[in-house]
């Protein structure tokens, strides 16, 4: 896969993340770096692999139902989103 | 002649204390964005683990309608990009769902059952909420990550009437079990509606349009006979090919139709593959063991009502409509009074009173409470009238029904000597009726009780009265 100016147009597009203009050919590299590293995969056999193949054998841990909500970090997260409105995160009109 | 075909899927928010895969409060009506994570807003790095109660539940309800239960089952992946899942995927199971193969039964209002296969439930993750303003939109994602129980019904269903049959049993089954509050206004039941029409005798099945997020069982009714008419005018026009597409609809409640939302994706857009961030799920035995002894089920309890307590075919079903129902009828009989009276003084008197929006969960009158009210009448305490009387009171002052009897003054003489000497009185100042009646004027019989009960300012037991005197004037 090439990883160019447009393609990270349409990434940018799809994040709603804006990357400047000083940063754009650092991060086409990067991304470059990572989807070949990626592609090394597609050298493996996984014909005989089942589908839910894991490392280990061990069954998903269980967590206990018991509420936990540290509030610190859910207004630090909205104080750092490209947009709010009242404690909404405001998005670009979503057409039907 | 056309046939419907109906099958239904309902999404169930399960009632835990804390989201699917991490530890937020599952909440309604709180201010928004104040319950998330970075789990559920699916930063990156963070990861899901499994709620140890939305499995369980799940469990319990594969039991409560005869399923199987998958004791190892897993999660699967599917990609969606829309601004109320931050992850741009829900977490769901698609190949092995926790509970496959069940089924339940639905009772038609004239007699007669028929059975209706569940064809899987499976656990998943919900939406976020999105709300539309003019030139953007608001986001709020407390509810994203809630956990879902999507019960999916096989396309048993022939009817409008065999659909919210099916929905309302299902309903009352995950209340019964507790799994869920089950409210449809507040998006806990949703129901999602597949139709499709073909020729009587015909074995396929022919396109299946969805009908989506219709909130009361009214308005499913309506909009399932609104489609199957749209469909059959299609048919029978010739442009059934054209004009009925797979698809989702929309109910338009003011419009009385339904209207086209969007066509329905292939599912190979959703990019379906095995979750990687979650191990295969494995029941653990004593879970396992723990959550299929489950509480008791809407058709036993009415099996119940039925044989220990004597009530009609029908009142048990309306008793066992509503689980507050059941169970506040079960309290009283626990006074150990007669059903027949417990059925009267709940229907009619008490819920006859309920009245600016309360119900039998917020009733100022307990079940306990009116269970004894009408213990009190049975054991000539008080008569039926006089009952009224102290319901009328409690329901706005509370205190001890007993209280409230001796409070009011309502208190019935059953003192036998009281009694007796209140008749002997009456008989020994009325000698000329007394020979009367002894001479065959029966009807004096009246005016001897009322004489009686006279005397007593009213307060004597009216059947005590009676009796005495019948065994003192046919002496």
């Amino acid at each position: 896969m090439q990883v160019n100016e447009q393609l990270l147009t349409h990434l940018e597009n799809l994040s709603y993340l804006k990357v400047s203009e000083d940063k754009r050919q650092e991060i086409i590299n990067q991304l470059s770096q990572i989807v070949s590293f990626v592609d090394n995969l597609s050298q493996l056999d996984t014909n005989s692999i089942d589908e839910t193949f894991t490392m280990t054998n061990q069954a998903t841990y269980l967590r206990e139902d018991e509420p936990m909500c540290d509030s610190d970090i859910n207004t630090n997260i909205i104080k750092h989103a490209p947009r709010t409105e009242n404690n909404f995160f405001i998005v670009p009109k979503i057409i039907e | 002649m056309f046939e419907t075909v109906i099958g239904l899927e309902v999404h169930v928010q399960l009632n835990t204390k804390t989201k699917l895969f991490c530890s937020c409060p599952t909440s309604f009506n709180h201010k928004q964005n104040t319950n998330t994570c970075p789990t559920c807003l699916a930063l990156p790095g963070a990861l899901p683990v499994l709620n140890k109660e939305a499995l369980k539940k799940s469990i319990m309800f594969g039991t409560a309608v005869g399923a199987t239960v998958n004791k190892t089952s897993f999660f699967d992946r599917k990609s969606y990009f829309y601004p109320d899942s931050p992850s741009a995927y829900q977490i769901t199971q698609l190949y092995t769902p926790i509970v496959e193969h069940g089924y339940l039964e639905i009772d038609f209002e004239g007699g007669g059952k028929k059975t209706i296969g569940i064809n899987r439930a499976h656990i998943e993750a919900d939406a976020g909420k999105n709300m539309h303003e003019s030139d953007y939109s608001k986001v709020d994602l407390n509810r994203a990550g809630t956990p879902l129980l999507e019960i999916v019904s096989e396309p048993d269903m022939r009817s409008a009437e065999e659909a919210i049959l099916y929905l309302k049993k299902l309903h009352s089954i995950v209340k019964y079990i507790d799994i869920s509050d089950a409210n449809m206004q507040e998006g806990s039941f949703r129901v999602d509606v597949n139709v499709s029409i073909r020729p009587k005798g015909d074995e396929k099945l022919y396109t299946r349009v969805e009908i989506k997020n219709i909130n009361s069982f009214r308005f499913i009714q309506r909009a399932i006979e609104l489609e199957v008419a749209r469909q059959t005018e299609a048919w029978e026009d010739g442009v059934y090919e054209s004009e009925i597409v797979q698809e989702t609809r929309l109910f338009d409640q003011e419009k009385q139709e339904t209207k086209s939302m969007r066509t329905k994706e292939e599912a190979a857009d959703y990019r379906y593959f095995p979750e990687p961030d979650l191990l295969k799920v494995v029941v653990p035995e004593d879970m396992y063991k723990e959550a299929i002894v489950i509480p008791e089920l809407p058709d036993e309890k009415k099996q119940r009502f039925m044989d220990e307590f004597g009530v009609s075919q029908y009142n048990a079903s309306v008793l066992t409509s509503s689980l507050e129902m059941a169970q506040f009828f079960d309290i009283m009989m626990q006074e150990g009074i007669s059903s027949k009276n417990a059925v009267t003084w709940l229907s009619v008197e008490l819920q006859g009173r309920l009245k600016n929006g309360m119900t039998l969960t917020s009733s100022p009158v307990s079940a306990k409470q009116l269970g004894l009210l009408v213990k009190r009448i049975e054991d000539r305490t008080i008569s039926g009238k006089a009952a009224k009387e102290v319901l009328d009171f409690l329901m706005t002052d509370n205190m001890d029904v007993d209280v409230a009897i001796d409070k009011l003054g309502l208190k019935q003489v059953s003192d036998l000597g009281a009694i007796e000497k209140i008749i002997d009185d009456v008989l020994s100042s009325n000698p000329d009726k007394v020979n009367e009646y002894k001479s065959g004027k029966d009807k004096l019989f009246g005016f001897f009780v009322g004489q009686a009960m006279k005397a007593s300012k009213g307060s004597a037991n009216p059947q005590t009265v009676n009796e005495m005197l019948k065994g003192k004037l046919n002496s």
